[in-house]
């Protein structure tokens, strides 16, 4: 016999996919693919904002937290039981206040010609696969910032800095890094560059329209309920089966839509509520440094204990400083305790854009 | 029928029309990443590599009608992340390559216990040689991609996949006691075997 029809034949007892484990994998990504629609949709979300959109020789390929939480969402139940407590009664009070807050700190005033300026600092976690299996991880850090005119229908401008490992990273880590940023500097001609401007009418970079949250545009977000607890059913139903756990999840959905500084503040205050009401949700930190901003970290533990993730909140204005996932058990290259991602958002209003 | 890259244009503008993609060709890409590491890291690879899929769809060349080469790229990618898995599935299916292990059990034919000892065979060579070479090989036999294709999807010239190829069928005959291959031999293979990719 011929030695490819034995390695065939190997083949031949491998099963098919269970139909089941299809239909799951269907409904995670287009849920996940829906909830990409937004600005930061390449800077940092979910599960494929953390792969490197780039390929080379050597393959590269983001060391995600976020992809064994996939992992962990098939198996965790994806139902919170009615009628279970919310947050701790501390969370819920620096939730409940932030609320009270975000409502008094009135929504910038944009005037006609101008634009919000939203400018995003972040780090994740980067690393990359050599063809021997060699794996190097390493904290990148990037920053961005968009430009959201008056008229939102009219266009936006997002300009996407370089990623750069911290300065903290090995020898090795910054090498490879190297060779990612060289591989997307000779990148065949048309494809896009993952740095640099962007343009987009409506804020629809890569064609897809800026969301609120997950599954409702932010020109329909007057349209989502302010009450919280509708706010969270809505989030649980459009959010179902994805995340290590739902109510983990959740918290993530809110942080995805705070950090893209476009939200109204009454649905600001109303999604503050709605995380005061997931079961699990404890204050972390009274004194969690950001980017060199202090304020209150509430966070969400997954269900097997490994990370954290967390919004730190400025209790005075109630305005979100920013996220982060914290590491909290130690792998091969980061302590525990690490954040192996984070992003600050800042808002201002500025009289042009580049 | 719609060719991938018309679900792809598609898709930039619908992310509901991405789903036909999923559709398409989620079970063999699962299929081919449970045979290379376990079922466990098959549902892993099978939803990242369409979530990297996603987010890479304005990268991808339209002119190209076939998604398989571009995605089973992707999985192969992803499936480094489970080495682990991979070899410790290969060093179980090794352990059949000696006879006695297989056991002398007289219901079995004598070709039946052949073949599980082959398969051994097959492991033990997979495991031996270079991850590239490892991927190349069952792209080609698993994956059922042309050469073209395995080009495309490791990002190597033609002549590259050829040599790597080569390579590992050597390796892999010589575990097999198979003798040297010559040219005609291989053709003779691949045409019994493999219709789908000529």
């Amino acid at each position: 016999m011929d030695d490819l029809q034995l390695l065939r034949e190997m083949r031949s007892d491998i099963g098919s996919a269970p139909p089941a484990t299809l239909a799951r994998g269907r409904n995670n990504l287009m849920s996940k693919i829906g909830s990409t629609s937004r600005p930061e949709a390449t800077t940092r979300t979910h599960a494929p904002a953390k792969v490197s959109p780039i390929r080379i020789r050597r393959r590269v390929l983001m060391a995600s937290a976020a992809a064994a939480l996939l992992v962990g969402g098939i198996v965790a139940a994806d139902v919170v039981l009615p009628g279970q407590s919310g947050a701790t009664a501390e969370a819920a009070e620096v939730l409940n206040n932030a609320a009270a807050a975000t409502i008094q700190t009135s929504d910038p005033v944009v005037g006609p010609g101008q634009y919000l300026k939203i400018e995003t600092t972040a780090v994740y976690s980067a690393g990359s696969v050599a063809a021997d299996g060699t794996q190097t991880s390493w904290l990148d850090k990037t920053g961005g910032q968009v430009y959201v005119p008056a008229d939102r229908k009219r266009e936006w401008v997002w300009n996407r800095e370089e990623r750069v490992p911290l300065e903290s990273s090995s020898k090795a880590a910054k090498a490879a890094a190297a060779e990612i940023r060289k591989a997307d500097q000779g990148r065949p001609k048309g494809q896009p560059s993952i740095v640099g401007i962007l343009r987009a009418p409506g804020g629809a970079f890569y064609g897809n329209k800026p969301t609120a949250i997950i599954g409702t545009p932010l020109t329909e977000a007057g349209s989502l309920p302010r009450d919280p607890r509708a706010l969270l059913n809505i989030i649980q139903e459009r959010t179902k089966g994805a995340g290590p756990s739902p109510e983990m999840e959740a918290l993530i959905t809110i942080a995805d839509a705070l950090r893209t500084g476009v939200i109204p503040a009454d649905l600001r205050a109303a999604l503050y509520k709605a995380a005061a009401l997931i079961p699990g949700v404890t204050v972390v930190d009274k004194q969690a440094t950001l980017n060199g901003k202090t304020g209150t970290a509430i966070g969400i533990q997954s269900p097997d204990g490994g990370a954290r993730q967390e919004i730190i909140i400025d209790p005075v204005t109630g305005l979100m400083i920013g996220e982060r996932d914290v590491s909290l058990k130690a792998t091969a290259d980061f302590p525990a305790g690490t954040a192996t991602s984070w992003t600050s958002v800042q808002t201002s209003v500025v009289n042009s854009a580049p | 029928m719609s060719t991938d890259s018309d679900i792809i244009r598609r898709s930039r503008d619908s992310p509901a029309a991405f789903g036909e993609l999923y559709d398409r060709h989620a079970s063999v890409i699962y299929r081919y990443a449970a045979g290379r590491a376990g079922d466990f890291a098959a549902d892993d690879v099978t939803s990242e590599t369409f979530l990297v899929a996603w987010e890479q769809l304005e990268a991808y060349d339209l002119d190209r009608n076939d998604a398989r080469p571009w995605l089973f790229g992707i999985a192969t990618n992803l499936l480094r992340r489970h080495h682990r898995a991979e070899a410790k599935m290969l060093k179980a299916a090794s352990k059949a390559a000696s006879r006695e292990a297989v056991g002398d059990d007289s219901d079995r034919v004598a070709a039946q216990v052949d073949a599980v000892v082959a398969i051994g065979r097959i492991a033990i060579s997979l495991k031996a040689m270079a991850a590239i070479d490892r991927e190349t090989l069952l792209l080609y036999a698993w994956a059922d991609l042309t050469y073209e294709g395995i080009a495309s999807a490791m990002d190597v010239p033609v002549g590259t996949v050829r040599s790597r190829l080569n390579r590992a069928r050597r390796t892999l005959r010589t575990q097999l006691n198979l003798g040297l291959l010559d040219e005609t031999e291989n053709d003779h293979g691949r045409l019994a075997a493999a219709p789908r990719n000529a």
